[in-house]
């Protein structure tokens, strides 16, 4: 009911205020909303019924940003969120940020900011601007979406200009906390181990990310790190995963109505699972990377297709829990520049990423459909 | 031999400003008498607050029509679509705020004119003394 609430309230919020920003810059209001189905021919994904056709995946946005000087931005924004049984009955806060801008080369956010970190990390939770309705799995969880999205602390920020030949050099540096989410899938997968959390477990995170706009008008190359740690207890347990140092590298290409892109990422990390007082040592080392293209067909029309692939390579890689592939072709369609909507087909071997419980079946074809509004 | 070089450049000139279906317009008290086309391209990307001088630029844009699917497409490399997108990327991301949109060239004029810092296109039979024109280079 507060799922369907909110999603109406977003809706009827914008009607007035679609107009009403137009009016005053200094105050913004935005917002988006969507509303999905999936449905998959074997196994269910990402904690829903997929296999029987599932309608829980929906979220919504508002987001209120005000600018008190040329250089000084204030802005929060509440989420929502619903995907199968994760997430949903509450709302969160995606970011709430002071941002003071010096010039273009420095800048500083404070607060709970979203983490610079590969090419769509800190988008991956804004359906309406992206073709694809899931976005590479092995880098963009939906169902761990708010654990990477963003933290509490801040950046140092700026883009350097490095001249007419050598194009333009963007750094952002963060640091921080961020903690699991206690609806999210990680809590999921510790509850399904016996270890129920009612205080989400947190950890510090530091990194940076420098990206490259080159001299190849369209063209930018760029490297993320981050280094985070996470523990926490709970009365049946605990959980201490060691600090641990995540690198990715990523390149996009983007000429009119054309986009290509793709990352390769490494995520390693050890840490104990305490159950009872019985210690379960962990280990485990993604290595994953995708390929992605697509093109506007028409000003209302848009078509793409992914690869992507993970393997943990301190398990057996062949084993069907430890590897995931996903070929996926994507279209959207702009109604105009409100409303949209998304189809999309994820042909998935393997079961390393996104499935919970028993599932039989070592491949998984997925239908996804969204519709959405934004403003 | 030179003035006919110098008639052929004056022609080439003629015909790469003719080409182009609008014009680049300022607040009168921005201190620059031109643009670069990166710099058009970062102010109206979001990715530059800035104009070369460090003062803070304001862009404006038209919502629909032929001259801001021109400009989008000469100057800022993208079509609509995905310069919406591209903006509300950095809305949604803590990053930035959407820039002013109006209906109208005359629109655009009045805003540009009275705010510091903005800067518009507008189709060239809409230029007026109130803002200042920019050339790209």
């Amino acid at each position: 009911m507060k799922r369907i609430s909110l999603v109406l309230f977003a809706l009827v919020i914008a009607a007035g205020v679609v107009t009403a920003q137009d009016s005053e810059q200094k105050f913004q209001i935005h917002g988006f909303a969507t509303q999905g189905f999936l449905y998959s021919s074997a196994n269910n994904y990402l904690s829903a019924k997929t296999s029987d056709g599932s309608p829980r995946w929906s979220d919504a946005a508002i987001s209120f940003g005000s600018s008190l000087s040329d250089k000084l931005r204030i802005g929060v924004q509440l989420h929502f969120e619903q995907l199968g049984e994760l997430g949903g009955q509450h709302v969160g806060i995606d970011w709430a940020s002071g941002d003071f801008k010096v010039n273009d080369k420095l800048g500083f956010r404070a607060g709970k900011v979203k983490t610079v970190y590969g090419l769509f990390n800190d988008s991956q939770d804004v359906d309406s601007v992206h073709l694809w309705s899931l976005l590479p799995e092995p880098f963009y969880a939906p169902d761990n979406k708010s654990f990477n999205l963003s933290h509490w602390g801040g950046d140092v920020y700026g883009t350097l200009n490095l001249g007419r030949k050598l194009g333009k050099l963007s750094y952002t540096a963060f640091g921080g906390e961020r903690s699991l989410d206690l609806n999210g899938g990680y809590m999921m997968q510790l509850t399904n181990f016996g270890i129920p959390f009612t205080t989400a477990p947190s950890g510090e995170v530091f990194g940076g990310d420098l990206r490259w706009r080159t001299p190849a008008k369209g063209l930018v190359l760029g490297s993320s790190i981050a280094s985070t740690n996470v523990e926490g207890t709970s009365p049946a347990g605990a959980i201490n995963i060691n600090k641990s140092v995540s690198p990715v590298f990523y390149a996009k290409y983007e000429k009119g109505k054309f986009f290509a892109g793709g990352e390769y990422k490494r995520f390693p990390y050890s840490g104990t699972l305490t159950v009872g007082t019985f210690p379960v040592p962990q280990s485990y080392d993604q290595h994953s990377w995708y390929v992605m293209t697509s093109y506007r067909v028409t000003p209302k029309m848009s078509l793409g297709t992914y690869y992507t692939q993970a393997e943990d390579r301190a398990s057996d890689t062949s084993h069907v829990g430890n590897y995931f592939k996903d070929w996926t072709v994507s279209s959207r369609y702009d109604f105009n520049q409100y409303f949209y909507a998304k189809a999309e087909g994820h042909f998935i071997d393997g079961r390393g990423l996104g499935f919970y419980g028993t599932n039989n079946d070592s491949r998984t074809n997925l239908m996804a459909l969204k519709v959405g509004f934004v403003f | 031999m030179k003035n006919t070089l110098m008639l052929l450049f004056l022609f080439c000139v003629a015909m790469i400003s003719s080409a182009s279906a609008q014009t680049i317009v300022a607040n009168p008290g921005v201190k620059s008498a031109e643009i670069s086309k990166a710099d058009l391209r970062d102010i109206f990307s979001g990715s530059s607050s800035t104009f070369k001088d460090g003062s803070h630029a304001v862009p404006v844009t038209l919502k629909a029509g032929s001259v801001h699917d021109e400009f989008l497409k000469t100057y800022v490399g993208k079509t609509d679509a995905g310069y919406r997108a591209a903006w509300r990327m950095l809305v949604f991301t803590g990053q930035g705020s959407m820039p002013k949109t109006v209906d109208s060239d005359a629109q655009v004029i009045e805003y540009v004119a009275s705010t510091p810092g903005a800067i518009g296109y507008v189709s060239k039979a809409a230029v007026s003394e109130k803002v200042k024109t920019l050339i790209v280079r």
